[in-house]
């Protein structure tokens, strides 16, 4: 055995290769080790596509391996299966120092790895899902259905119209004698929950209103009458969507339109529903000012919102451009208006990625940043970096739909896309919440906020 | 300038230029420098002088028609006063006086120039030619000319070759600035970029992040360069840039012109890099030759200087009646002060900004500034 593998193995392969590579004699281990690396020359020669390569990579040590799980009999199936992608890791990383090309493309997916490949969809159903939600979790993976408020308001109302008659299709028999709503619809409400994960990440949204509507099932009166349970259940999303999304936005319409002026200049990037909203509105109340649109792949969500501001009569004047033309146009602005897909404790905002740039160069510029955002999107803890926690868009938004040359990923070559990024609170000037403005780094002392009041 | 200083041959060829340009049919500033420098060559080849105010003035007349036709591809202004500067050198090496005993002005700038002589400048090569120029010669006024005109053709080789050679320059320490395992963030489509990465990977391992650069998407091609030259790449649209800084060692760029305050126009995109790359203490290094460098101040810069795109490529007529509703936008360049880049990489050695006024004060001769 070559003197690398011998000090790789023992770290690089977790415990339950043990038994099995000791099981092994020296020239079988040796053997198996040569048929991985000819395995591996065997696939890097053919240069396939790298989806190809990817689903290509682990079967075939797998089956080169297959004989040393017959002989270390004990071994589990599964657990051999681990041990052989370890053991193939760690022989990549003895690999390297002949060759080269492997140590790049491990070392870029061990950059990258947290993010996770985006998955296709809709098709695997497992359990008792509503209809109602593999349709929601379609039109999730498809982007139909996108933003932080539409996803929560789409969740919730589909669970309004989901539970409950679900549970009468697959619950009834059981409810009355030994089970109570309150238990029997956490236990339901899981697999739904788990589809519509699956689609997509949970928005912080979707989480903190799950979590508040967790919490009112739990804290319903085990007593109550089914139907009367349900329809207090029914009735308290509707309050929650009501209060803590559309009444704030309305409140945000009203506090953010007093900041734009005559003759403003507003900048705004991609689309943000309350955004829009605050625009619409000032517009309406007659206020005379003009709105830059920025935009970037991969959404694009820019050009919705330009269609909708240029709907208007009079029309608003509009100016669109893409993320790098942003400092040449940021000399004009007065203000720029941002939305926000979740407000961390300490202050800084998970949004859309190019918010944080487009923060950034109006910092540079002195022009003051407002993110509007309702106390709904406020999340604990604190969020230091965008690139830890991340969502990559699917490879089909990979490609701008005009370039005459779609790009394919090659083993040297990944082409990602994360949704997200997140502005420091040091380039926001102030938070548009539905209690006020104030600064980004008092998000923590909003009792709001804090307290979960009601559903 | 008349026709008949220039040769017609010249002329046309000068007019050729000049509607390429304007037309954008040349673009970049190594294949304009070197487009405009072929043509300075077969002007200088054909022109008529007696004197050396006569050539510097027709070389003048034609940077001054290129400069016009595009005035945004500065190095077209900096490749003629190259030329100037070159043939000033050899004019004076040719005909005995040398240049400490000319006509010259006590200035800061002189001082350091003649204190820090530099090596590639001046090599006198037309030792047999001294002594025999005689200007405005009444006999024979082509005298001159024939005396001077192969050590010219030779000063005009000289810029040629380092043109040439430019990226092969630049790249040439790649190795001491990458090191293994880092990675490199780099946007859009420059020449000079793409060599210096190929040259690192001969002898390490590193990953480069190019953010694909709309609408021109200049990031797509240099990534898919990059990886087929098997150096380990990741695209990511510009939008990331910033939530990706934060795992990037460097950032590297290319420059379309370097001033003299240190700052440069480059493709628009790498503002906002380099002012992520700043937010987040990541040096930002320009990869660029000298030709690059243009004797101009851009203290007070202006929205138009960094000149406009077609709108098409960022809002298409698919959008139907979008288009007539809404003001596009789509610069070329970003004006990047100096404050936001660590160092020049340039074909001859490496420069922090505040040092570009004075690379510039050797390489052209103040007189050319206005050409």
């Amino acid at each position: 055995m070559p003197v690398p593998t011998k000090i790789e193995a023992p770290s690089g392969a977790p415990p339950a290769s043990q038994p099995s590579q000791k099981s092994m004699t020296k020239a079988e281990r040796r053997e198996l080790q040569e048929r991985q690396r000819a395995a591996k020359l065997a696939q890097k020669s053919v240069a396939a596509s790298s989806n190809a390569g990817k689903e290509a990579a682990p079967s075939k040590p797998k089956a080169a391996s297959a004989p040393s799980q017959k002989k270390s009999g004990d071994a589990s199936g599964s657990g051999a299966a681990k041990s052989s992608l370890a053991k193939d890791a760690s022989n990549n990383a003895s690999a390297a120092v002949d060759d080269g090309a492997a140590k790049s493309v491990s070392r870029g997916l061990r950059i990258f790895s947290h993010f996770g490949l985006p998955k296709p969809v809709g098709h695997s159903i497992k359990g008792d899902i509503h209809p109602a939600i593999i349709r929601l979790g379609l039109l999730f993976s498809e982007f139909r259905i996108c933003g932080a408020n539409a996803r929560c308001i789409a969740t919730l109302t589909a669970f309004k119209t989901a539970c409950p008659p679900s549970i009468f299709h697959s619950f009834d028999y059981a409810t009355p004698s030994h089970n109570t709503l309150s238990r029997h619809l956490m236990t339901h409400l899981s697999p739904q929950i788990t589809h519509l994960v699956a689609a997509r990440p949970m928005s912080v949204t979707m989480g903190n209103a799950i979590r508040q509507l967790k919490l009112e099932i739990s804290g319903s009166d085990i007593d109550m009458i089914e139907q009367d349970a349900k329809d207090a259940l029914c009735h308290k999303i509707d309050n929650y969507i009501r209060d803590r999304i559309i009444i704030a936005d309305e409140v945000i319409q009203e506090l953010a339109g007093k900041k734009i002026n005559e003759g403003d200049v507003i900048l705004t990037y991609a689309r943000s529903s309350v955004v829009e909203k605050i625009l619409l509105n000032a517009h309406e109340e007659g206020k005379r000012f003009s709105v830059i649109v920025v935009d970037s792949r991969p959404l694009l969500e820019g050009k919705a919102l330009l269609k909708t501001l240029t709907n208007t009569d009079p029309p608003i004047p509009c100016t669109y451009a893409l993320l790098p033309a942003l400092p040449s146009l940021m000399t004009e602005v007065t203000t720029v208006l941002l939305g926000a897909h979740s407000l961390s404790a300490n202050g800084s905002v998970y949004s859309r990625a190019g918010t944080a740039l487009v923060a950034m160069i109006a910092k540079g510029h002195s022009v003051p940043v407002m993110v509007c955002c309702e106390t709904y999107k406020f999340s604990e803890g604190v969020m230091l970096d965008g690139f830890g926690k991340n969502e990559l868009a699917p490879p089909r938004f990979s490609n701008p739909i005009k370039h005459s040359q779609p790009l394919a990923p090659t083993p040297n070559l990944e082409i990602l896309n994360p949704l997200y990024d997140l502005t420091p609170p040091s380039c926001i000037t102030a938070v548009v919440t539905e209690v006020g403005l104030i600064p980004p780094s008092s998000i923590s002392s909003i009792p709001l906020a804090l307290g979960r009041t009601n559903l | 300038m008349s026709t008949d200083t220039f040769g017609g041959a010249s002329q046309r060829s000068v007019d050729n230029l000049a509607s390429r340009l304007r037309r954008r049919q040349v673009v970049g500033s190594r294949a304009t420098a070197l487009e405009t420098l072929l043509v300075l060559r077969q002007v200088v080849s054909k022109a008529r002088f007696s004197n050396m105010e006569q050539l510097v003035e027709i070389i003048r007349s034609v940077g001054r028609r290129l400069v016009d036709a595009q005035p945004k591809e500065h190095s077209v202004g900096n490749t003629v006063r190259k030329v100037l500067h070159h043939i000033r050198e050899e004019y004076h090496t040719a005909s005995g006086t040398n240049a400490a005993t000319m006509p010259q002005t006590f200035s800061i700038a002189k001082f350091v120039l003649l204190g820090q002589p530099r090596q590639h400048t001046v090599a006198p090569k037309a030792g047999g030619a001294k002594g025999t120029l005689k200007e405005n010669d009444p006999d024979d006024p082509d005298s001159f000319a024939r005396g001077l005109k192969p050590v010219l053709m030779e000063a005009i080789q000289d810029v040629l070759d380092e043109l040439e050679t430019v990226y092969d320059n630049v790249s040439k320490n790649a190795k001491d600035h990458i090191h293994s395992d880092e990675i490199i963030l780099t946007l859009g489509m420059s020449k000079t970029v793409e060599a210096f990465l190929k040259s690192a990977a001969h002898h390490r391992k590193y990953t480069v992040i190019v953010a694909e650069t709309a609408p021109s998407y200049g990031g797509r091609e240099m990534a898919q360069s990059l990886s087929s030259a098997g150096i380990s790449t990741f695209l990511v649209p510009d939008s990331s840039m910033f939530a990706i800084m934060s795992r990037v060692n460097k950032v590297i760029l290319g420059a379309h012109a370097i001033f003299a305050n240190g700052g440069m126009f480059a493709t628009s995109g790498s503002l906002i890099a380099a002012t992520a790359a700043q937010a987040h203490r990541t040096p930002v290094v320009v990869c660029a030759g000298q030709f690059k460098l243009t004797p101009l101040w851009n203290l007070y810069h202006e929205y138009g200087a960094l000149d406009f795109g077609d709108p098409n490529s960022v809002l298409g007529f698919e959008e139907g009646d979008l288009v007539d509703k809404v003001e596009v936008v789509n610069p070329y360049y970003d004006y990047i002060g100096p404050e936001l880049i660590d160092g020049f990489i340039t074909n001859d050695g490496d420069h922090p900004p505040s040092s570009i006024y004075r690379l510039l004060k050797e390489t052209y001769d103040d007189e050319d500034n206005e050409l």
